[in-house]
């Protein structure tokens, strides 16, 4: 065994013992002996609850979740739209007023959505306009920053040729500007969709409505099979977004999945 | 019709020297064709015609006005049409919105209206018609810029540029892409618009010496300084003006 053959072998052991480390750190040892609270969620989860009653009520959870994902992204769009404008260096706006937008998108996709989440149920109450709130908050500080790249790495040559035809900044962002960027506005608007419909969902568990806020129930009342249901549910909800952005995106001929930082 | 004057025009381009005092005239509706390889300070010179590029030195006045002067670039701009190298058309826009995008300030508020609508801006209506119909583009304006050929998209470039009934007329590079029969007739085209009853100043830049051959006055660069202005250039000059530089 040569020396290299034998440092690959000690950096793969190494490694494995790291691995088991956290394993047995997080308990993972347990799974072997449930309790039979336990076997009763798993066998719950296992099998969801399909009486009418509870998939009307796991329906109505459903909706709130979309409606928490759709109005949080419309509130996020309004803010960061002027955000991303002022932002993005063709823009041409005076630097203070770009550094102040930047801090602002900084400061708002800064703080998790739970942590909102949390504040607004305080302010508000709980239910879902604090989860609205809160989606729309961080969604506006991300979507400007992601706009605004978008806006920066244009083909330059058709803004090029609106600036040199004498237009202002007004026409130049019309008509060239916003078409070449639009199927990757539209791209991030679709994946920032995605991304609520998953937050919007955790956010529940903190009061803030939705499926969420259905899961913490059914796990309190130990309603496991209901928690099948709700689980599913989630799973569909998010596939089912995530078939139609990726539908959407193909036939806008959008050529970019920017990932959230 | 508009007059150009370029006097010791130089431009830096952070460390390099892209346009180095360069003099030249036209006369009103006079064609110039500006000859010269990659680098030689053709596309700066165009920009410089309107304002754009970072000048060190010279004068350049468009007809009476100066486009480095901020108060007059815009008229200065406005007042001519240009077709920029390599396509610089929205790919995704109809053309019929790509055509009438260089006018914008002859949309008026109804033009908009009518643009968001898919419809051309009324001021903007008959020009189209009959721009298009010269051009053979009118069964084209309809489809996306992206469905177009390379010929297509430059002969809806030209016409945009010629909707605001430009004094003065820029193509930089416009037999880019373009095989020789299209090349050709996009060349055709600026030459016979120019030529025709609006008598429009032209200035043309080209690395394609059978693009320059057909213009009656030669402005040849090399390395941002002017080579030659006259009547066009004999083979042996076009060699020369294509020799890589002794290291």
């Amino acid at each position: 065994m040569n020396v290299t053959t034998g440092s690959r072998w000690g950096g793969t052991a190494g490694l494995v013992l790291v691995g088991l480390w956290a394993l047995h750190g997080v308990g993972v040892q347990e799974l072997g002996g449930l309790d039979a609270r336990g076997a009763a969620a798993l066998r719950g989860v296992l099998r969801p609850d399909l009486d009418p009653q509870v998939l009307r009520e796991v329906g109505t959870a459903a909706v709130e979740t979309l409606q928490i994902a759709v109005a949080g992204l419309l509130l996020a769009v309004l803010a960061a739209a002027p955000l991303a404008l002022l932002l993005a260096g063709s823009s041409r706006a005076p630097r203070l007023v770009r550094s102040g937008a930047r801090l602002l998108a900084a400061l708002l996709r800064g703080v998790p959505e739970l942590v909102y989440a949390l504040v607004f149920v305080a302010v508000v109450g709980l239910g879902p306009l604090a989860g609205t709130l809160a989606v729309a908050v961080h969604g506006a500080g991300l979507l400007a920053k992601l706009w605004a790249e978008q806006l920066e790495s244009v083909d330059h040559r058709p803004v090029e040729a609106a600036r040199l035809s004498g237009a202002g900044r007004a026409p130049v962002l019309l008509l060239a500007v916003l078409p070449l960027a639009r199927p990757n506005l539209l791209s991030l608007l679709l994946y920032q969709l995605e991304c609520n419909v998953r937050t919007a969902t955790v956010l529940g568990v903190v009061g803030a409505g939705g499926l969420g806020q259905a899961i913490d129930l059914s796990l309190r009342l130990f309603d496991y099979g209901k928690l099948g249901t709700l689980i599913l549910t989630v799973l569909a909800l998010v596939l089912g977004v995530d078939a139609l952005s990726r539908r959407v995106r193909a036939a806008v001929g959008a050529d970019t999945r920017t990932v959230a930082p | 019709m508009t007059e150009l004057r370029v006097r010791g025009l130089v431009v830096q381009h952070r460390d390099s020297v892209a346009v180095d005092g360069v003099d030249v005239s036209l006369a009103s509706g006079e064609q110039l064709v500006v000859l010269g390889s990659s680098g030689a300070g053709k596309t700066t010179l165009l920009h410089a015609l309107l304002g754009a590029g970072p000048r060190v030195q010279g004068d350049v006045s468009v007809g009476d006005l100066d486009p480095y002067d901020p108060t007059h670039r815009r008229n200065v701009r406005r007042n001519t049409g240009i077709i920029l190298q390599g396509g610089d058309l929205v790919p995704r826009m109809r053309a019929r919105t790509a055509a009438v995008s260089g006018c914008s300030h002859l949309f008026g508020r109804s033009g908009w209206w009518a643009l968001a609508r898919g419809h051309t801006p009324p001021p903007l209506r008959d020009r189209l018609t009959e721009l298009a119909s010269r051009q053979g583009v009118t069964h084209l304006l309809d489809r996306r810029v992206s469905e177009l050929s390379g010929g297509e998209r430059q002969r809806i470039a030209l016409v945009r540029a010629l909707l605001g009934r430009p004094g003065l007329l820029l193509a930089d590079e416009p037999t880019a892409g373009l095989d020789p029969a299209r090349a050709a007739a996009a060349v055709e085209a600026l030459l016979s618009h120019a030529r025709g009853a609006a008598s429009t100043t032209l200035v043309v830049t080209t690395h394609d010496p059978a693009v320059a051959a057909r213009f009656d006055r030669v402005l040849a660069l090399r390395e941002g300084r002017v080579v030659h202005d006259g009547p066009a250039l004999s083979a042996g000059q076009v060699d020369e003006l294509y020799a890589r530089p002794v290291p």
